[in-house]
């Protein structure tokens, strides 16, 4: 394999951020495959590690996800389950919303159709 | 040429109207399969659930292959597009002749729940091109039991 090939479409924007004090957001952009698999996990290593209850990855950015992907999601949400904290996902497209449900990984998070509906649960 | 080559002329005779992507095999070129994919079952008429469903199927299968395809190797993708389903046969050279899909995979048992139907053909040198493995998936355009 060379690397020739490689574009833009490889390259997946996360961006780490605290909306507040006990809250780490995770927002992802672009396609989720085999090239961009491993940015994906190395940023959900940075969401799990950071401090605060409520953990949130919001993919309402992500056009594509592949089973290579799924993989890391589920492996994220188990290293959640460890620190007693069930992940909460943003998601709004089809694109992301499918692969979860047709291979039952939607069960292992918390789905939300908006950022402020998943930091909820504060005054 | 193997039967996996070219649609077999039984596949020209039942009305499947057929598109062959060909790309080296490289996993940089897969969106690029995986969009023709998407494009096909929509103007096919499937259902957004089972367009999805093919999109991501295509992908796995692809990247499955270029996971054991030779340096050189190109990846072979036809689609047979028939009324209510597409048949998808993706196939690349292998570097050795006992390189195998495994089956035993996350990313297998994802494949097997998005497809309706899907095979591995291993096939030793035919053609002098050197071994190929491939993978044959059938979607149906909609989940006929909904």
């Amino acid at each position: 394999m060379c690397d020739s090939g490689r574009s833009d479409r490889e390259i997946l924007d996360a961006t780490l951020s605290r909306p507040y004090p006990d809250t780490a957001v995770l927002a992802v952009r672009g396609e989720i495959d085999t090239l961009t698999a491993p940015a994906f996990t190395a940023a959900l290593d940075e969401l799990l590690t950071a401090s605060g209850e409520v953990l949130v990855m919001d993919l309402t950015g992500v056009r594509f996800l592949a089973s290579s992907g799924l993989a890391a999601m589920i492996s994220a949400a188990h290293r959640a389950e460890d620190r007693g904290i069930r992940l909460r996902l943003v998601i709004t497209s089809r694109a992301v919303r499918r692969p979860l449900e047709v291979t039952g990984t939607a069960a292992l998070f918390d789905l939300h159709s908006d950022p402020e509906s998943a930091y909820g649960g504060r005054d | 040429m193997t039967d996996l080559d070219s649609p077999s002329p039984a596949d020209a005779l039942d009305g499947a109207s057929t598109v062959e992507v060909r790309t080296s095999a490289s996993a940089a070129l897969i969106p690029t399969i995986r969009a023709v994919a998407s494009d096909l079952a929509a103007r096919a008429d499937f259902d957004l659930d089972a367009i999805s469903d093919l999109r991501m199927a295509v992908d796995e299968a692809c990247a499955t292959l270029v996971d054991v395809a030779s340096p050189t190797s190109w990846l072979r993708c036809t689609f047979l597009v028939r009324p209510e389903r597409i048949e998808v046969h993706a196939q690349v050279q292998t570097k050795h002749a006992e390189a195998v899909v495994s089956t035993d995979t996350f990313g297998w048992r994802v494949l097997q729940t998005l497809a309706d139907e899907v095979t591995v053909h291993h096939d030793r040198d035919v053609d002098g091109a050197g071994p190929t493995v491939g993978i044959r998936l059938d979607k149906r355009s909609g989940d006929v039991m909904r």
